[in-house]
């Protein structure tokens, strides 16, 4: 009996060894300065000395604020729209490079570069493409006789450069991530349906589908987290305008926080941010049915 | 069918990679500054700068320590883009550089935050009288010096001389008394647009981003103050405000700038001038280097306009003590050596940069990159006003800054009229300052 008992309270204590240093990290580089950005947000403060305790006066602000709330229409529209077109996007891609496409790994490998670049960088070759005035994008629509698009004054425009920039940035990862979905789906069920008489469409959507749900589970929540994260491709490429029609959640956070130095708002901007991004997680969790289906 | 945990592991390794890298160049930069409990006798100094002003730097730190037996300055260069977030950070850490380099309209948030070291009692003696009244006002809080002016710039106009001369425009004014009315840069603006190929502009504004101070300029040349003397009050709804507002309205309305010109916009008005874009571009003494290297043109300096008055905006950084340096009087003395007339004249000259002190207004000033073009900014830089200079040192000057640059974004691209901007400036002003 005592040999029983024993050998459970071993393995406990060597798995909680093995999560220890992760626990750690992860407890002082984000669950302390999440304390302390709550703790902030419930104070007026421009981060100089002790600031003012003011309990939920910022998050009052924040329910009459029209800047944040066009931000946040800003963030849920630019996250809809590029987590639907770079999952869409990704799994195409997928679906032709697991196929006997020639040069097929060049082409991943092409594809997924994007992802070696950082924001900032591929927001500066946003910037090279989409200048209204010098750009490469109009230079082109004009030589062959479109009409030149003010991609960088006029709001609809500026969005959509912030939505393609990030698409061609993210479709790589997602194609990636569908690759090795793909991969593990054994060709004999595809067999089975061919043998049943399911056309190609068919067996994409009736057995293909369904058995990339764990990865699409995975997609969807990592690409709503960090669409609702957006910052360094906004920041670069429009600053947020013209006229606050970039301006998403992080980049007016950030422009409270550290241009008008009012960091008790901002933190609770950065506050509600994680509310949306939990929240969004576990409606996710209970609401996919095929987030755990396997072969 | 399963994600594989190497999959997953490496998936989540690609997608955190990008989020640890700048993370890593901001630990990075803020590692080599110190604390201002060194050992005795040594200074921290966080700045940011171009080769040139940091080679400047360097060398008048040599002859700090070279005039200063046993004194050390430890210089810590990093980016500009960092240099804000790392002294903030420092600061509410309690473990801040000894100096700093901050502009103008920065000064204020920290010394009004009782950040940095009042330096009244550890100046020497008629100190105060080495400098303008214009820069020796912009340091001021609370009617103490907390920092020296180390350098000023101001915006003078440059101009592609090949594109001028293409839309007839071949008189500009060489001197200050003899510079555009607004009507005239209106006038020439028309001419350049008539003779000036599609998808040319006149002119474009340095206001973008912080710049938007640059946008005061006008402000004062229509004889108009953002701010009262107690640089709390706001005094922008006046007609000399709405007159402003309407003036640089009329510039996206005739088609004088591209709409990328705007206070909110990712581009700066120099690339345009740079690439052709446009014929004339506001900019200050420290773009003349890079004009000199880079424009395939060739190109002149003449002076802003003029409005009710002559003005301009007083640009520049002042070098500051903080409140936490455990040797004040060494940081001063410091902040003084660096200041004085030959030091200044050495860094000014060749960074380009004006300098803010009398005995160098002279005309004994001499950029070491187009000379020439040395009397233009001189003789812009003494356009700017005391009154002026003292408003943008107020504390509130970066809650100011976004309100100024959203609602001139709004007149300029979303027609918003003069008359509800000044209304809608007055308000965020008095929200920024508490007034």
């Amino acid at each position: 009996m005592r040999e029983v008992r024993r050998r459970p309270r071993g393995e406990a204590l060597a798995a909680y060894g093995f999560i220890a240093p992760n626990v750690a990290l992860l407890g002082l580089f984000v669950l302390v300065p999440l304390v302390g950005a709550f703790v902030v947000s419930l104070q007026r403060t421009d981060g100089f000395g002790d600031g003012e305790f003011v309990g939920l006066a910022n998050y009052g602000r924040l329910v009459t604020d029209p800047v944040f709330w066009r931000a946040l229409a800003t963030t849920a529209g630019f996250t809809v729209v590029v987590t639907a077109a770079s999952m869409a996007l990704g799994l195409a891609m997928a679906v032709l490079l697991n196929s006997v496409l020639p040069a097929r790994g060049l082409f991943r490998s092409v594809l997924i570069l994007p992802m070696a670049v950082s924001g900032v960088a591929t927001a500066l070759i946003g910037v090279l493409v989409f200048d209204q005035n010098n750009g490469i994008l109009d230079k082109l629509l004009g030589a062959v006789g479109l009409p030149e698009v003010n991609w960088q004054s006029e709001p609809v425009p500026a969005f959509a450069t912030i939505v393609l920039v990030t698409i061609w940035w993210r479709t790589g990862f997602n194609m990636l991530i569908y690759l090795a979905g793909l991969q593990g789906i054994g060709p004999d069920l595809h067999e089975a349906a061919r043998l049943d008489g399911a056309n190609g469409w068919q067996r994409f959507r009736n057995v293909t589908l369904p058995l990339l749900g764990p990865s699409s589970y995975f997609l969807v929540v990592l690409n709503v987290i960090y669409s609702f994260q957006v910052f360094d491709i906004v920041f670069v490429l429009t600053g947020g305008g013209p006229q606050g029609a970039t301006n998403v959640l992080v980049t007016y956070a950030y422009d409270t926080g550290f241009v008008t130095r009012d960091q008790g708002y901002a933190a609770a901007i950065g506050m509600v941010l994680l509310l949306l991004a939990v929240v969004f997680a576990v409606v996710q969790w209970r609401a996919s049915r095929t987030r755990d289906l396997v072969e | 069918m399963q994600l594989s945990r190497r999959a997953f592991l490496a998936a989540t390794g690609a997608v955190a990679a990008p989020l640890l890298l700048p993370g890593c160049g901001f630990v990075g930069g803020s590692g080599g500054s110190g604390s201002g409990t060194g050992a005795e006798g040594t200074l921290t100094f966080t700045t940011w700068g171009t080769d040139a002003e940091l080679a400047g730097f360097r060398s008048a730190i040599e002859a700090f320590q070279q005039a200063n037996d046993g004194a050390t300055v430890e210089l810590n260069a990093v980016p500009y883009e960092q240099m804000f977030t790392n002294i903030d950070a420092q600061l509410q850490a309690g473990n801040p550089p000894d100096i700093f380099r901050v502009p103008y309209y920065t000064f204020g948030a920290y010394a009004g935050a009782g950040q940095l070291l009042d330096l009244s009692p550890h100046l020497s003696d008629g100190v105060q009288d080495q400098f303008t009244d214009t820069a020796w006002a912009a340091v001021q809080n609370d009617g103490s010096p907390f920092g020296l002016p180390h350098h000023t710039d101001t915006s003078a106009i440059l101009y592609n001389r090949t594109l001028l001369d293409a839309a007839g425009i071949t008189d500009v004014p060489t001197s200050v008394e003899d510079a555009w009315t607004w009507d005239e840069l209106g006038q020439v603006a028309d001419r350049l647009k008539a003779g000036l190929p599609s998808g040319t502009y006149p002119f474009a504004y340095n206001w973008q981003g912080n710049g938007v101070t640059r946008w005061l300029s006008l402000l004062f040349q229509a004889d108009g103050a953002f701010l009262d003397s107690d640089q709390r009050t706001p005094l922008i709804d006046s007609d000399a405000g709405r007159s402003a507002v309407e003036f640089s309205s009329s510039f996206f309305r005739n088609g004088w700038v591209p709409d990328t010109d705007t206070t909110t916009s990712s581009t700066y008005a120099a690339d345009t001038w740079f690439s052709g874009t446009v014929a004339m571009v506001w900019s200050g003494a420290f773009q003349v280097p890079d004009a000199d290297s880079t424009a395939d043109f060739e190109w002149g300096v003449t002076y802003a306009p003029v409005g009710v008055r002559g003005g301009g905006d007083f640009g520049g950084n002042a070098l500051v003590a903080t409140q936490a340096t455990g040797q004040p009087e060494l940081a001063a003395s410091f902040l003084e050596f660096v200041t004085a007339r030959e030091q200044m004249q050495a860094f000014c000259q060749a960074a380009s940069l004006l300098p803010t002190r009398p005995d160098l207004l002279d005309g004994s000033l001499s950029f070491d990159v187009r000379p020439e073009t040395t009397d233009v900014f001189v003789g812009q830089a003494g356009q700017v006003q005391p009154q002026d200079a003292a408003q943008v040192a107020s504390p509130s000057m970066s809650a100011i800054i976004p309100v100024l640059k959203t609602q001139l974004d709004a007149a300029f691209l979303g027609s918003q009229d003069a008359a509800t901007t000044v209304t809608n400036m007055a308000q965020g002003i008095a929200d920024a300052t508490g007034a």
